[in-house]
């Protein structure tokens, strides 16, 4: 997909704005002319009507011009800002239906700013980046034909100083176009060394490494200071190059006018109307090197707002609407490796089959796929070989959107937004009403806490939910999985910042009020599983062992080990 | 991302903040006072500002030299013309090189101009930056805990970067601007006061202009700056939140409410730009308008014989160079705006009080024994909310204290307030018998270490990861380290082992693993006294339990305080303390706090009795 693509709409606007902007510029080029006609024909001849007459026209001239002007700058801000809404509008849709792998690829930091400055980026590439570069060629372009048409001599001096501009730009050009590349990735480190000592801080401050960081900062806006300071020199020496080569050429044409004007072969006028169009066509050609620095930007951002557009889901939605809410979930012979890890099994030959209404429990070392076996419930990522059924068919028969709709996923690490609590619940089912909400946060254990607040549920939540603890941040992610009213509810590790009293209190909840719900959940404490009806004992990808709490203590050596590792002492005190 | 169990900041109605990660551009508050600290650091480059200084003179005079001589050789051709006798070639020439000469030093001098310019405001930010990080670095963490992250992240990035962008361009132009516009008035007076006059018309239009449509603009741009930042907050909350999105199916959601901020967006966005837009074409109509007048009314005075062709000349260039600085400044000054609103933003951070370190008693991490005594404290995160209340503890050298209880029952709090994350309202905190506040904050934290639920993992290797404990840290010592804490069962695994670059999220590790990396670090910084705040939660237990025995090894005769909600890992704890509401509520051994039958005694029955209470 090319973004051209969302220039088509607008695309009567965009001819638009280069069509007034002729007229604006046409105008502007005139007017030297029309002044050189003043002194030639009228303060050379005395002829004093016709100095009123040409001023006059030159009124018009400019009066057409600056509307030529404004209504460019009219149109082309519609234009783009148009343009601008209806890129980042699909933009986000499309970042909206990435698959977790990709957004994994992206990075979230690299997919914000896509999103927010790269978007701007092009959209003022759009408007003002190609306002000026029209400007820039017509004056060019228009100031050496008015030259010509003035006088054909001045050409000689136009054909001596332009290749020496345009080799001196040239120059420029090929050695500032990697340091403008170097100047973001800098800028980049800098910004990811102060993302990291604010979202690290009491991390650098336990450590006492402020003065590590602060070196390692002070390196980094080095870098980029050094860089752009290289950047602004190359500037700095181009411009004074270019002025000597322009004003070389504004004494060469006194002094071809000087002679020609003698040999009546020119008029004075015209020679200070070739100044003036000369000094145009070279500052125009001094603009250059801007444009190209703006463009050049705005063209790495393009390229990087295509990338995203060009990607699509890996995971796409099947063709049927999951109705059935019985939650019969059947893991056949699944394999799985991370995208780009496929030396790194993460599951092997995973078999096992939950019932309806059955509470399974995932149990096993740190690294051995609990997470990534419950993604795969949801379609987060999908299996490499074998199959996941639900309620007797593939999931991946199923519109996304009905299979996720009948699944209640409380993550690892509880997310919660901006709003109040209610509303953060209410993503649980946008049409709850209050009873609801309350049933769901009182199963959730958290109804007591948000009472607690000044408002209760219209308390608002800051930034990110900072102001909670992490067990309450639990409690609330639960609720909100809880209102859903899911046929399966899927716990990774989510109550492990909960004490103990109240994770109790939470199981006892949820056998009451979720009787025929399906569960699946993943935690550390055998307390938090032992009552499951059944427990898959995880190591190294594979199902090691699968029974009841009972059970396993007789069969499962590995069972029987993380349960001593937590109860050693208990079994001899109350056995 | 925030690195801990953030403290309990009551949250209420009131703290309804902008977004987050919102860049408002407001206008700033105090223009005065902002631009003067501000000219400030431009004065730490003396020397480079006094060249600058030095250059912009001479250029501008020479700019105010330059069409003077142009008028006398346009004359000299004039008069050829008009009295119909040879050129006076020698005259002219004699000019044309005294021109070549002047532009030949202009030039020159433009190029040290920009050279120094550049010099200036790269070193003016540079500084600016270094300073702002440092200030940043020194916080208290109640700063960081309270404001935005994307607002701080964006007045180090997008407020500095604006203050680069106009220092570098804005500066020499204002000096030359000023300069240019006081000179160029006085010889345009000494050739034609009256044409002088007349052509007043067109700065009095351009300032009423500017006047009347930055009017407008102050009102538009600002809302284009507001949905912009509410837009970018909608855009981080989601793509970060992105699997909570996908999880919930609020895809739609997003996006519905994404495009209604985007159409407001465009709504003022439009407004804005287009006011902008036409600002360019008319400043260029008032130019063209300056020009005809010079032009017609020159033209009329040329007739009269009350100036020379050449003065038309001389006058269009002088004219153009009295406009250009009003119409720069005008063209810059939504540019102007944003800098200076963004440097008040700089400086309101750089204005906030740092940590306190007041101490002064020489007690080096190397002295410190581990006896830690907490007395009679009291602390509030906000006021009217006590989160402690008269909390007494005492913590014997090489103890392990595990603190127990509900969540928000003030555990992480101690751990706040024991490193001075935090301060305490009453009360005093004894290390050795000596105030904590009379130590030295750095020897006080170099003594601890501590490891948190929510790990920290930067953009860096593995082995640098661990080495954050201690910087000059031995490989071997890393390793033993990372074996240790069992780091090496999955480090050694990864293609390149413990150089293997970690995302800063740490997204290519489990969160068991990232604590693992945590607690290699921890053990590698070999403190006096440890703290483990909930620092295995998401570790499985045989792990744990492997890893506790090694560090029970290792922490014989040093101080810990843990943080758990297993009792697995707080079972073999010398002291169980059992926080209630800010206060303890039970001590002792695990066996005597089990045979007390008191609220330790319910929690253990939980976990035992699991489903069956």
């Amino acid at each position: 997909m090319k973004l051209i693509q969302f220039i088509k709409p607008y695309r009567k606007l965009f001819i638009l704005v280069p069509l007034c902007m002729v007229v604006e510029i046409m105008a502007e080029l005139f007017q030297p002319m029309l002044m050189s006609r003043i002194v030639d024909e009228g303060v050379l001849a005395y002829n004093l009507p016709l100095v009123i007459r040409t001023g006059l026209l030159m009124l018009g001239l400019a009066l057409i011009g600056g509307l030529g002007g404004a209504t460019a700058g009219v149109i082309g801000s519609v234009a783009s800002q148009s343009f601008g809404k209806d890129l980042r509008d699909a933009t986000f849709h499309k970042v909206m239906q990435l698959s977790f792998e990709q957004t994994d690829r992206f990075t979230t930091g690299s997919l914000v700013t896509r999103l927010t400055n790269d978007i701007t980026a092009v959209q003022d590439l759009s408007n003002t980046v190609t306002r000026g570069m029209v400007r820039t060629l017509f004056q060019f372009f228009g100031g050496i034909v008015m030259m010509l048409s003035l006088n054909v001599r001045f050409g000689l001096v136009l054909v001596c100083s332009l290749p020496i501009q345009i080799l001196l730009i040239v120059l420029l050009l090929w050695k500032a176009s990697p340091l403008y590349l170097l100047v973001q990735t800098r800028l980049d480190r800098v910004n990811s060394v102060v993302q990291e000592n604010v979202t690290g801080a009491r991390v650098v401050k336990a450590y006492v490494r402020e003065d590590y960081e602060t070196s390692r900062f002070r390196k980094a806006n080095l870098a980029l200071t050094d860089t752009n300071l290289k950047v602004q020199k190359l500037m700095a020496t181009l411009n004074p190059i270019l002025m000597v080569v322009m004003n070389i050429s504004v004494i060469a044409i006194i002094l071809i006018g000087g002679f020609q004007t003698e040999a009546r072969q020119m008029q004075v006028g015209q020679v200070m109307a070739a100044i003036t169009y000369i000094t145009q066509i070279l500052m125009s050609m001094m603009s250059v090197g801007m444009m190209f620095q703006n463009f050049t930007r705005a063209y790495a951002s393009a390229s990087r707002i295509r990338e995203v557009l060009n990607t699509d889901p890996v995971i796409r939605s099947g063709e049927r609407q999951l109705t059935s809410g019985r939650g019969v979930i059947e893991f056949r012979d699944v394999s799985f490796h991370y995208p780009g890890f496929q030396n790194r099994p993460v599951l092997q030959d995973i078999s096992f089959t939950v019932k309806s209404g059955e509470t399974v429990a995932i149990l096993g070392a740190t690294g051995s796929g609990k997470t990534s076996l419950l993604q795969l419930i949801p379609r987060f990522y999908d299996v490499n070989t074998g199959s996941i059924t639900l309620d007797g068919a593939d999931i991946r028969s199923y519109t996304l959107e009905s299979l996720r709709s009948h699944i209640g996923f409380v993550l690892q690490k509880s997310e919660l937004f901006s709003g109040t609590v209610r509303e953060n619940l209410l993503w649980g089912n946008s049409d709850a009403t209050d009873e609801e909400i309350r049933h769901a946060a009182q199963i959730a254990q958290a109804e007591e806490f948000i009472l607690g607040f000044h408002s209760g549920y219209d308390s608002v939540i800051s930034e990110k939910g900072a102001s909670l603890s992490g067990g309450q941040k639990q409690r609330l992610a639960i609720a909100r999985a809880i209102l859903k009213k899911p046929d399966i509810l899927v716990f990774d590790d989510a109550t492990s910042a909960l004490d103990l009293g109240t994770e109790a209190k939470l199981r006892a909840a949820l056998r009451e009020e979720m009787k025929n719900v399906t569960i699946l959940m993943v935690a550390q404490r055998i307390a938090s599983i032992r009552h499951a009806d059944r427990i898959l004992v995880l190591e190294n990808g594979e199902i090691a062992a699968s029974g009841t709490h009972d059970e396993l203590l007789r069969t499962s050596e590995i069972y029987r080990d993380i349960y001593d590792s937590q109860m050693r002492e208990e079994v001899t005190e109350n056995g | 991302m925030a690195d801990t169990n953030p403290p309990r900041v009551p949250i209420g109605p009131g703290r309804r903040g902008g977004p987050p990660g919102a860049v408002t551009v407001e206008k700033a508050q105090n223009v005065k006072g902002t631009a003067k600290r501000l000219l400030i650091y431009l004065g730490k480059s003396k020397r480079l500002l006094f060249i600058l200084l030095g250059v912009v003179l001479i250029v501008t005079l020479l700019g105010l030299l330059a069409p003077v001589l142009q008028q006398r050789a346009i004359d000299v051709i004039a008069a050829c013309v008009q009295t119909n006798l040879p050129l006076q070639v020698e005259r002219l020439l004699r000019l044309l090189v005294l021109l070549l000469i002047s532009y030949l030093l202009s030039s020159f001098c433009t190029f040290i101009q920009g050279i120094a310019a550049a010099n200036l405001s790269q070193n003016t930010v540079r500084t600016m930056r270094d300073d702002l990080f440092i200030r940043l670095s020194r916080l208290p963490i109640k700063y960081l805990d309270t404001h935005p992250h994307g607002d701080i992240m964006s007045r180090m990035t997008n407020d500095v970067e604006s203050i680069s962008n106009t220092v570098s361009t804005s500066i020499a132009s204002l000096i030359s601007g000023s300069l240019t516009v006081v000179g160029t008035l006085i010889i345009m007076l000494i050739y034609s006061p009256l044409l002088t006059l007349i052509s007043m018309i067109t700065v009095l239009l351009t300032v009423l202009v500017t006047t009347r449509m930055s009017r407008y603009m102050r009102k538009y741009f600002p809302k284009q700056q507001k949905y912009l930042g509410i837009l970018n907050g909608h855009i981080e909350e989601m793509v970060i939140g992105y699997r909570t999105v996908v999880a919930f199916g609020r895809e739609e959601e997003a996006e519905h409410q994404f495009g209604s901020i985007n159409k407001k967006l465009k709504k003022y966005g439009i407004r804005a730009q287009a006011l902008g837009g036409t600002m360019g074409p008319l400043m260029m109509f008032i130019s063209n308008l300056g020009f005809l007048i010079i032009a017609a009314f020159g033209g009329w005075f040329a007739i009269e014989g009350w100036i020379s062709v050449g003065t038309i000349a001389a006058f269009i260039q002088y004219s153009k160079q009295f406009t250009r600085p009003l119409h720069e400044l005008a063209n810059q000054y939504a540019q102007i705006q944003t800098a200076i609103a963004g440097a008040e933003r700089v400086f309101a951070v750089m204005d906030e009080k740092s940590e306190i370190d007041e101490g002064n008693v020489p007690h080096t991490a190397e002295d410190v024994i581990g006896n830690i005594d907490f007395s009679h404290i009291h602390f509030s995160y906000k006021e009217g909310e006590p989160v402690l209340k008269d909390f007494d503890l005492q913590v014997k050298p090489g103890e392990t204290v595990a603190l127990v209880g509900a969540t928000g029952s003030g555990k992480t709090t101690v751990v706040n307030l024991l490193t001075r994350f935090y301060e305490v309202d009453q009360g005093v905190i004894r290390l050795d018998d000596i105030p904590i506040r009379e130590i030295k904050k750095d020897e006080l934290r170099k003594s601890i270490a501590i490891v948190l639920q929510d790990t920290v993992i930067f953009a860096d290797t593995i082995a640098n990861n661990i080495r954050y404990g201690r910087e000059d840290a031995t490989d071997e010592a890393v390793v033993r380290a990372a074996r240790l804490a069992r780091v090496d069962r999955f480090a050694e695994r990864m293609n390149e082992g413990y150089d293997t670059m970690l995302t800063e999220g740490g997204g290519n590790l489990s969160q068991g693993q990232r604590q693992l990396i945590a607690i290699a670090r921890a053990v590698l910084a070999d403190p006096k006294i440890l703290i483990l705040d909930e620092a295995t939660s998401n570790i499985d237990t045989r792990t744990e339990v492997y890893i506790q025995e090694a560090m029970i090894a290792l922490m014989k005769g040093r101080t810990s305080l843990i943080i758990a909600h297993r009792l697995s890992t707080i079972r073999d704890a010398d002291r169980i303390i059992v926080l209630e509401d800010g206060k303890i509520a039970e001590a002792g051994s695990h066996e005597q706090l089990l045979a007390q039958k008191g609220c330790y005694y319910r929690l253990y029955q939980n976990q035992f009795a699991g489903f069956a209470t």
